[in-house]
């Protein structure tokens, strides 16, 4: 296995450290996570792949204090999230997969206030940080509107809003696009995106192709971590994709076929782009 | 059975303020034993054109015509037997103790005997790799299980046309390409299917004619190569990346399906 986080240093500058963790579910046979390791430093962008019940939400609900870890360290923040889950959660805010779930409030401004409301901000303060929350999602214009009329794409962004407010530094994307179509999918991306340069980001998704930019993609299968590597090494990797049930999308499948690297080479004009390329200077050379 | 639709028009809330016309005058046909693909964008009238293929909707005009016959006059029951239809998301509607329950619930209703009853409820279980899903509960199966238990509940009606709207939402990719395979599986055993999706990539695999629907009108109809080169931008990724490489390298065609494409593009490489 390769993970260069393993076991190196504890809490201190890091965002979120796990160390040799491991979790059951009450009354199952087999572990949800074992012994599983790595470090996100402040500013990484960590996508976090797998089939479903290779562990993935567990990992989520360990680190915002949903569960609670049998065994192994968690620090975000340098807190532990079982015994200080309200602490942590000022540091580290979920996205969750069904928009529906989290919306509750009569208006948008409402619903993006609802998470700082607890938070003991002065009123002053919370106006502020909704306005500014509501203009990173680029929602703007929708603070009176209602959340029930709103587009499943622009539902999950006055979600994020309410996010974005509380502060935190580290953010968890738990499959944020899997409920939403393809227009959808695409601006809540867009913003994700943005956040990047202020964020810490743990990304859990099934598309592998929107993490083509990160900084490293964990692979967790059968509560193991597979692997911890750059996209352009996991991508490039047939055999690691198989085995884990993974499928690229078409544009970087075609790329890798053709001994191309998938990583680079996820749009089709990058990719007829390399094609051509390589056969021009095949020419020259021929 | 071949299937055509002819000029179909179709109104919601006919005289409300509310008023919408969702088709606008769609004429096509599905032919036997072929995959017909039909895509278009939210709100163009995929899910309401399905819901006339065995008149589940009927049409404010426009005539559906089932191997000639105006489907009108045929007994309503009889041509949703022939015309299965399975909803999006269909797992919703799955309800008994076991699969295998679940499945034998609609050929019990035709008054088969047990045994006929079984025979199909395995059969259609076999079609779709799910022998083993039979004596589970509904409730405890992945996503990508449900979604083939509840196709199997339709298949074991022994329909000549399976209509499938959105048969891939919500699942994950391998899953997604398993159900793609067997759809493929169904059509060699003889069934035609109408697969909708707003998903060009997955209609560029399976359909062997192509119908593209745009504000309840057919904006493009043909076959994938066809429809798609047409409009290589809204195309499926295969055709995107071949049709840019194209422009200086004609010699590639008009490949649509992913092993196509790539063939077409690794033959290049030598040149």
């Amino acid at each position: 296995m390769e993970n260069p986080g393993e076991g190196t240093h504890r809490g201190g500058s890091l965002a979120v450290s796990c160390e040799k963790v491991s979790f059951s579910y009450p009354g199952s046979e087999r572990p949800a996570l074992s012994d599983v390791s790595f470090e996100l430093r402040p500013g990484e962008y960590v996508g976090v792949v797998g089939p479903n019940g290779g562990g993935k939400s567990t990992l989520v609900r360990l680190l915002n204090g949903l569960l609670r870890a049998d065994s192994g360290h968690i620090r975000v923040s340098g807190r532990d999230p079982a015994t200080e889950p309200f602490k942590v959660r000022k540091h580290l805010g979920v996205l969750f997969q069904n928009p529906e779930n989290g919306l509750v409030a009569p208006f948008v401004e409402d619903d993006v206030a609802f998470g700082l409301e607890n938070l003991g901000v002065s009123r002053e303060e919370m106006l502020g940080r909704v306005a500014t929350a509501i203009q990173a999602v680029g929602l703007e214009g929708y603070e009176r509107r209602e959340p029930s009329t709103l587009s499943g794409g622009e539902k999950q962004r006055v979600a994020l809003a309410g996010l974005l407010a509380v502060e935190p530094e580290v953010l968890v994307l738990d499959e944020p696009t899997s409920m939403l179509d393809a227009t959808g999918r695409r601006e809540v991306l867009e913003y994700l995106e943005t956040l990047r340069a202020e964020k810490t980001v743990l990304h859990v998704t099934h598309h592998l192709e929107e993490l083509a930019g990160a900084d490293r993609i964990l692979l967790l299968n059968g509560g193991d971590l597979i692997a911890d590597q750059t996209p352009e090494r996991f991508l490039s990797d047939a055999d690691l994709l198989r085995e884990n049930r993974l499928v690229l999308p078409v544009v970087p499948r075609l790329a890798l076929k053709l001994g191309l690297s998938p990583a680079k080479l996820h749009t089709p004009e990058a990719l007829a782009e390399a094609i051509l390329a390589r056969t021009e200077s095949g020419t020259r050379a021929g | 059975m071949r299937l055509e639709l002819e000029d179909i028009r179709y109104v919601y809330a006919t005289g409300t303020p509310f008023e919408v016309e969702a088709l606008r005058g769609v004429s096509l046909a599905v032919e036997p034993g072929e995959v017909l693909g039909i895509v278009g964008g939210t709100g163009s009238g995929k899910s309401t054109l399905v819901q006339h293929m065995n008149l589940l909707l009927t049409p404010a005009s426009g005539r559906v015509l089932v191997d000639g016959v105006d489907a009108r006059s045929l007994e309503k029951s009889g041509l949703r037997r022939r015309v299965g239809l399975v909803f999006q998301f269909p797992e919703s509607a799955l309800f008994a103790p076991t699969v295998e329950e679940d499945v034998a619930f609609a050929p019990r209703q035709l008054g088969l005997d047990e045994g006929e009853v079984q025979e199909r409820v395995s059969e259609s279980l076999r079609s779709l790799g799910a022998e083993d899903l039979a004596v589970r509960s509904p409730f405890a199966l992945s996503g990508g299980e449900k979604r083939r238990a509840a196709i199997a509940g339709v298949l074991a009606m022994r329909p000549e046309v399976l209509i499938l709207d959105e048969p891939t939402a919500g699942l994950d990719p391998a899953t997604r390409e398993e159900l793609l395979a067997l759809i493929l599986g169904l059509r060699k055993s003889g069934i035609s299917v109408v697969l909708v999706s707003h998903d060009l990539d997955e209609v560029a695999e399976v359909a062997d004619r192509v119908c593209v629907l745009h504000e309840g009108m057919v904006r493009a109809a043909g076959t994938p190569a066809e429809v798609f080169y047409r409009d290589p931008a809204q195309a499926p990724a295969t055709v995107r990346v071949a049709s840019l490489v194209k422009v200086s390298k004609a010699e590639i065609g008009d490949p649509v399906r992913f092993e196509e494409t790539l063939e077409a593009l690794g033959a290049l490489r030598g040149v």
